[in-house]
């Protein structure tokens, strides 16, 4: 969009587990207001790239950025000024999870107040306002008091959604983030990502939600065997993609649609 | 029944609840600080090793044994004898309160470590990708989820424990069993006086039951389905 830092910026990633190479040289670059899905069979490497970019997983060799701060890692390893700066990094990045992970022993509002209060030790008060508003955009003000375990898959997620956007996030990362719910309850959390994008948030999702990614995202990345198989609009994959491969696994989808 | 007796009886054995709950009280505050320390070192390899054969050992063997390893057992070892801790493991006290803690700290960090298991990998994730360091993770996550999931197990401890300390009146402890023993070898009324010395367990036990259901309502209360 600008020619300004990328929001996240990822060059030449190489990770592996053990002998197994799952990803094999990625580059990606996410500017402010982008919104790129990531599609690809399963197993392809698509959340062990996410995971990489919050140092959920260390990288083997190649860097990340998000904004000013960037992070290379030496074989697998964070030196100490590394574990600060990925501490500053997963401060700036919002990480949606396919299993939410709420906090089970925190009510709905105290899962989304935490960062902000106990990481970036924000004003109490300030914290629950912009929590609360933050409740009520994802459409479950009324649950602010209730626990995790008390609500559906689709509001857990939405929560999940909130407290992430609660930390004022750069850039919001998805894993997943409707594969575990039932059907039915799909739409209420593709909405509220589907609002995001609109709002011109930067997200980068990895989705098996075809009709979604080809609608709101801005940019589709087609994953394969751990490299970039296919790159660029989604009216290009979905419509036209040079990969055999990419045309494949969407005709896959679609047929069954 | 002779109820002037019973009650002059009930007096009597009471005077040995101080030190009952003395023993029972100090056994569980050691013996938490010494699991903690168990799953501590769980963390290392070699410790992983070492606290594994501790509690092997002492979940392994009775109590008893171990009470007399300790009290008639330490006092054979000529080096024992002249340490600066003799003053300590001649007394009876003392070692029936060691032999407590060592065996409680086994049993209390399985039960620890069972908690800490229990803790959503999921959650910690959560609180990691959040931006909290390891020491915020621990402190807001990961230990009270554990302590939580721990608690029904540790409660069934606590009243073990308690009951464990009528043991130390085989070491000539006046616990309340140990003045219970000691009626009945002056009067032979052994029914009346074990039934009474049991009513206190009782009533102990009770109480604590009550104490800990009602501090895993206070800190659980999702698990209780809460209302909002
Ligand atoms: N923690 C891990 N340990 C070992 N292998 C892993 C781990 N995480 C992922 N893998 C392997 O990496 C490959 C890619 O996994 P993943 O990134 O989850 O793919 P995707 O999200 O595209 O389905 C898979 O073969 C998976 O088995
Ligand atoms: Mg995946």
């Amino acid at each position: 969009m600008t020619n300004n830092l990328p929001a996240v910026s990822v060059k030449g990633l190489h990770k592996s587990f053990g002998s197994h190479e799952v990803l094999k040289g990625i580059d990606l670059a996410a500017h402010d207001g982008d919104v790129i899905s990531l599609i690809g069979a399963s197993g392809s490497g698509k959340s062990t790239l996410l995971r990489c970019i919050p140092m959920l997983e260390i990288p083997n060799s190649g860097s990340i950025s998000v904004g000013e701060a960037h992070i290379t890692p030496r074989d697998g390893k964070l030196s100490r000024a590394d574990e600060r700066t990925a501490r500053a990094i997963r401060r700036d990045l919002g990480f949606v999870f396919q299993n939410f992970n709420l906090w089970p022993h925190r009510t709905v509002l105290q899962n989304v107040v935490e960062a902000p209060m106990i990481v970036q030790r924000r004003n109490k008060a300030e914290c629950r306002d912009e929590a609360m508003a933050l409740l009520e955009k994802v459409g479950l003000s009324d649950k602010a008091d209730a626990w995790p375990n008390q609500l559906s898959g689709g509001q857990q997620q939405r929560v999940a959604i909130a407290r992430a956007l609660a930390q004022k996030p750069r850039a919001l990362l998805f894993d997943e983030p409707t594969s575990a719910l039932d059907p039915e309850l799909v739409g209420e959390v593709l909405k509220v990502m589907r609002d995001l994008a609109d709002e011109g948030r930067t997200m980068i999702i990895v989705t098996h939600e075809m009709g979604f990614a080809r609608e709101v995202s801005s940019r589709t990345i087609f994953l394969h065997q751990g490299l970039v198989e296919e790159d660029g609009t989604p009216e290009q994959v979905f419509g036209n993609a040079h990969s055999e491969r990419c045309r494949a696994f969407l005709s896959g989808y679609f047929d069954r649609a | 029944m002779d109820t002037v007796y019973l009650l002059d009886l009930f007096k009597k054995l009471l005077g040995g609840l101080p030190l009952t709950l003395n023993l029972a009280v100090f056994a569980l505050l050691g013996g938490f600080a010494i699991a903690l320390l168990l799953n501590l070192l769980r963390t290392t390899r070699i410790g992983n090793a070492v606290a594994g054969t501790y509690i092997f050992f002492f979940r392994g063997t009775p109590l008893l044994v171990q009470l007399f390893m300790i009290y008639f057992g330490l006092a054979q070892f000529e080096f024992v004898r002249s340490s600066f801790l003799w003053p300590l493991l001649r007394e009876p006290y003392w070692c029936g309160l060691i032999a407590l803690m060592l065996n409680d700290a086994a049993y209390t960090a399985e039960i620890l470590r069972g908690g800490l298991r229990a803790v959503p990998r999921g959650a910690q994730e959560a609180a990691r990708v959040s931006g909290m360091s390891r020491l915020q993770i621990l402190r807001r996550v990961t230990l009270p989820i554990a302590v939580r999931q721990a608690l029904p197990a540790y409660s069934n401890e606590i009243i073990s424990m308690l009951k464990s300390t009528a043991l130390v009146s085989m070491i000539s402890l006046m616990d309340v069993t140990g003045i219970a023993r000691e009626a009945v070898a002056e009067t032979w009324r052994a029914v009346e006086i074990f039934l009474c010395a049991g009513l206190i367990y009782l009533v102990l036990s009770l109480i604590i039951t009550r104490a800990t259901s009602w501090a895993e309502r206070a800190l659980s209360p999702w698990q209780f389905g809460a209302r909002q």
